[in-house]
């Protein structure tokens, strides 16, 4: 067991949150050392790949990253590769399928750069409406953090409070809003109609000028899987940067065990390389930020003598409490062509149907015009008619403009239910895989039920559908949160206000796992913003030292 | 009526104080606008003012074949700048190239173009450097040329043989707009500080006046009004967009011609744009001959039915340099090089920057472009240039591409090697001359003297 590096700060993950946190101490002066587990690929061998895939499997979006043998993450390219990695069980096991790359730079190279943040309101759920969990703190201790992301990952966004969500802000975008393509549009005049408002969304995409070295948008609308020119803010494109600025960052380096010393601090990180050599690595505090699954994991495979639950896990809530929004699709048949496709993969979304005192109830959910390219799916549907010639083009023709999907995703509360744990079932390397426990519970399907299918039929109705088809079955929207719940009381839960873990001092687990409530928008915004909070704690208590 | 005499009293002081006062705050010097018009014609910022830095403090790293050169800061700082320089210190440092104490500027301060500045376009500029600018007490880093480049005193030297201290003198033969063109070209414009090409001593070759120079890793082309050549192919108006907004068929400004249109051109009026074209028109040609023009080369098509199907480990050079252009390339410039619909990307066929076999492919490609004008900003990332590119290319990918897209859609010609690509990296080509010239030293004083003589009796007999 050869000890080769140490720093002031070990990161494990090379995602958005250990990146953030990574430039973030290294500005102040401190030694960095970043551990990600998978391989480090350039942007142009994803683009490439994604583009020489056949086109049926273009539909798999995270074709373009297949996993090593080293570091697997879900791989949906067939239904067998599907249930290899991850073991889900329970009524919604379906829905439970995350995809994650675990590549440097993490899942922001194939994320839709979506950068909602949470409302006051969704941030109090016990005491408002006696459901779920209240945050340890306000929106207001937020929203500086909120302000700080946005201007590191480059978000744009509307300049009207009036379409703002929350219209709570202490700074304005650092860009302007992306404009609606037509079918956007359509939708958003829809939605209007039944007095709901489309609101352009906020997201880390460069609208017209560039941003840190980075072009602006030009509709390529293959953001999912992967933006081909960087207009989208990914972690990788900061991964030069973290190395210029002197951060040591190492590759295919797989970590499986978080060791503690006599004080209960943690004093080294032990990574296996490809070929399960060992190594050992320290330093003064340690960041996981590999998210709500891999963290979660690797927390429990560390139990020792002092922490035989796992590390971090004396309130026994580590891997509980996972959650994501849980999303229904409307497919939907058009008299008129919706010309999907111009601009982003998504850009918008109906927010306000995220709040209410309904909440007692059941859950909110947000409302979206999903605006990918409708083309691939339509060739796909139309040479299963068996047409050919100039019928055929047709129909590829009409299924590509006249076709639309809508997207419902759910509000799901934390439920110390919902749980992983370590599956008896080993990777390559011999680390057990993670065993997810997830059932959305009565909370969502009674908001299916009476709220929101409901509602996606109107919309869908009132955008000139001829025919609406909504899923029964929910499926998984990939934001990917809870498994180490923030909270006051060490007792019940798992990090602190700073995502600093309750039993570690210099342990920290921020991130969407740190997340206390869900809220209806995508999650990434918040698990970076608690990274930046994280990372000012860091800063302080390393200076404090 | 004494009331009425006092309160004539007191109209009078307010009328007094008020004209004593209001000429200070209100009627600022005409000769600071002037010279603030001056200082954007001469693009003094182009150099004296860092990137994200204060205005004109200097600290710009500016790489020259001999070594970095660090620009000063000439704000009216007392301590760091030149608030302490008379008029006519100020006129010696831009028209002389010496400074306030008495010692040598590099000529990468373009005084032998400066010059030509009229005495009236000295005070102007004199004056705004004193009472427009907001001093900034920052001292950049010291330039520390190597030996024997850090000896000042070589430059006087050097000024002996090269350097013609010659004033505008206005050709009675010729429009009012070409003189008042041939005095910002010259001079203000400094426009062959780049584009001659330079000489074994970094002087400007004489008989090769705009015939394209290196200028560190961007190659400044020929504007002789040769229609092969040059730019003679190129209207008035065509010319006059360029120099306003960086585009023009085939062309597009980046590297430093970009700085310069973004800091300086775009901000001419009308007539003096009018005015330096219509001088420009008339440069005589010069240069290398050339076979055909570097704006009509190449045309589109793609090797895409070569790639698709491949993985980026089964590529030989061939079939990489395609696969890493429509993987990095592809998809702003489109699959077959042609752009975008409403030019902001522009085709890379008939495109002067694939059309010429010089170095701004590959400085396009490490550094791409940034140039921000009245009509907006035009940007493409660098691939490498930067360290903190989002995007790091080794120079083996850039050559690959480079050489790609010479052959899809340009001139063609022998492959880009990863030396050339190493060589625009560091900035350019370094020049031997700091070698050499310690050489000299070895050989004695006496051999430097013999070259000094022959290169002075050379230039009496041309």
């Amino acid at each position: 067991m050869a000890q080769i590096e140490s720093a002031d700060v070990v990161v494990v993950g090379t995602g958005v949150v250990g990146c953030l946190i990574a430039e973030q101490l290294l500005d102040a002066g401190h030694s960095v050392l970043m551990l990600e587990a998978g391989p480090r690929v350039e942007r142009w061998q994803i683009v490439e790949k994604y583009r020489n895939l056949p086109p049926i499997t273009t539909t798999n979006l995270d074709a373009a990253y297949p996993p090593t043998r080293w570091a697997p993450f879900l791989d949906s390219t067939s239904p067998l590769t599907a249930v290899d990695y991850l073991q889900l069980e329970g009524p919604n096991a379906r829905a439970y399928r995350q995809d994650y790359v675990r590549y440097a730079g993490g899942s922001t190279w194939h994320w839709a750069g979506i950068c909602w943040r949470l409302t006051p309101e969704d941030m109090r759920l016990k005491s408002l409406y006696g459901v779920g969990r209240d945050w340890a703190f306000d929106y207001a201790t937020l929203e500086p953090y909120y302000t700080r992301v946005e201007e590191a990952l480059g978000v744009c966004g509307p300049s009207d409070p009036g379409l703002q969500w929350p219209p709570i802000r202490s700074k304005p975008y650092p860009m302007g809003r992306l404009p609606f393509g037509p079918g956007e549009q359509k939708f958003t005049d829809a939605a209007a109609r039944l007095g709901l408002k489309n609101l352009p969304a906020a997201q880390a995409r460069n609208s017209g000028v560039a941003y840190d070295g980075r072009p602006p948008c030009c509709g390529n609308n293959s953001c999912i899987p992967i933006c081909p020119i960087g207009a989208k803010y990914d972690a990788a494109s900061s991964l030069p940067r973290i190395e210029a600025k002197g951060g040591k960052i190492l590759v295919n380096a797989v970590v499986y065990r978080v060791e503690t010393g006599a004080a209960n601090q943690v004093q080294a990180v032990h990574y296996f390389d490809p070929d399960k050599q060992s190594h050992r690595v320290t330093g003064k505090l340690f960041v996981i930020a590999c998210n709500g699954i891999e963290t979660p994991k690797l927390l429990l495979m560390s139990a020792d003598t002092r922490n035989p639950r796992g590390v971090a896990n004396s309130s026994d809530q580590v891997g509980r409490n996972m959650m994501d929004q849980p999303k229904l699709v409307a497919e939907a048949t058009l008299a008129e062509p919706a010309w999907t496709g111009v601009g982003p993969v998504q850009g918008s979304s109906i927010m306000q149907t995220s709040q209410g005192d309904f909440r007692a109830e059941h859950a909110g959910a947000l409302f979206r015009f999903n605006n990918m390219a409708r083309s691939r799916l339509g060739a796909i549907q139309a040479l299963k008619t068996g047409l050919v010639g100039k019928a055929l083009d047709a129909e590829i023709r009409r299924l590509s403009a006249c076709t639309a999907e809508l997207t419902i995703e759910h509000e799901l509360l934390p439920d110390p239910n919902n749980r992983l744990t370590l599956s008896d079932k080993k990777d390559a390397l011999g680390i057990p895989k993670p065993n997810i426990y997830y059932d959305v519970g009565a909370y969502v399907r009674k908001s299916a039920e009476i709220y929101s299918t409901p509602l996606v039929k109107q919309l869908a109705h009132e955008m000139g559908a001829t025919d609406v088809r909504v899923t029964t079955e929910f499926t998984n929207s990939d934001h990917i949160m809870g498994g180490l719940i923030m909270g006051a009381n060490p007792a019940d839960s798992v990090v602190d206000v700073d995502c600093r873990a309750h039993d570690h001092p210099n342990l920290f687990l921020p991130g969407g796992g740190a997340m206390t409530t869900a809220g209806c928008g995508n999650s990434t915004l918040t698990m970076a913003a608690l990274a930046l909070k994280a990372a000012d704690a860091m800063t302080a208590q390393l200076t404090h030292a | 009526m004494r009331a009425r005499l006092i309160h004539g009293i007191a109209a009078f002081f307010v009328a007094w104080l008020a004209l004593t006062a209001l000429p200070a705050l209100a009627a600022p010097d005409p000769l600071v606008g002037e010279g603030e018009y001056l200082a954007k014609a001469g693009d003094c910022t182009a150099c004296h003012t860092a990137p994200g830095g204060k205005a004109f403090a200097g600290g710009l790293a500016i790489a020259s074949p001999v070594g970095t050169i660090y620009a000063s800061n000439i704000t009216p700082s007392k301590t760091a700048g030149i608030g302490l320089y008379t008029r006519d210190q100020f006129a010696a440092a831009l028209r002389k190239g010496i400074r306030r104490d008495g010692a040598n500027l590099y000529p990468a301060m373009p005084y032998t173009a400066y010059a030509m500045f009229s005495d009236h376009d000295i005070d102007a500029l004199y004056a705004y450097f004193m009472k427009g600018v907001p001093p900034v007490d920052m001292a950049p880093p010291p330039t520390r040329l190597p030996f024997p480049m850090n000896i000042r005193l070589s430059m006087t030297a050097w000024n002996l043989i090269f350097f013609r201290h010659r004033s505008f003198q206005a050709d009675p033969a010729q429009s009012a707009a070409w003189n008042r063109g041939r005095y910002l070209v010259d001079g203000a414009a400094h426009c062959s500080t780049c584009h001659t090409p330079r000489g074994f001593l970094m002087e400007e070759r004489s008989g090769l006046a705009f015939a394209g120079g290196q200028v560190g890793a961007w190659y400044a082309p020929n504007i002789t009004s040769d229609k092969t050549r040059g730019i003679g192919s190129w209207s008035k108006p065509v010319l006059i967009g360029y120099l306003q907004g960086g585009v023009a068929p085939g062309a597009r400004a980046a590297g430093t011609m970009g700085e310069a249109v973004e800091h300086s051109f775009q901000y001419l009026t009308p007539a003096d744009l009018d005015a330096i074209a219509t001088y420009i028109e008339t440069v005589p040609p010069a240069g290398k001959a050339e076979a055909s023009d570097r704006f009509s080369q190449g045309q589109a098509g793609s090797k895409l039915a070569l790639i698709r199907g491949l993985s980026s480990t089964e590529t030989n050079d061939a079939t990489r340099g395609a696969m890493l252009f429509q993987g990095n390339c592809g998809a702003c410039h489109a699959a077959l090089g042609q752009g975008g619909k409403d030019g902001y990307f522009p085709a890379l066929f008939h495109n002067s920057t694939t059309g010429a076999a010089n170095s701004n492919l590959v400085a396009t490609i490490l550094y791409g472009v940034n140039r921000t004008t009245a009509k907006g900003q035009a940007f493409m990332p660098g691939f490498g240039g930067a360290l903190t590119d989002p995007n790091q290319l080794s120079n083996h990918d850039i050559a690959l591409i480079a050489t790609y897209v010479r052959a899809q859609y340009g001139a063609g010609g022998p492959a880009v090697t990863d030396q050339d690509v190493a060589t625009v990296r560091q900035g350019g080509p370094s020049s031997p001359l700091v070698l050499v010239a310690r050489i000299g030293l070895g050989l004695g004083a006496v051999a430097a003297a013999i070259m000094i003589f022959i290169i002075l009796k050379r230039r009496r007999s041309r």
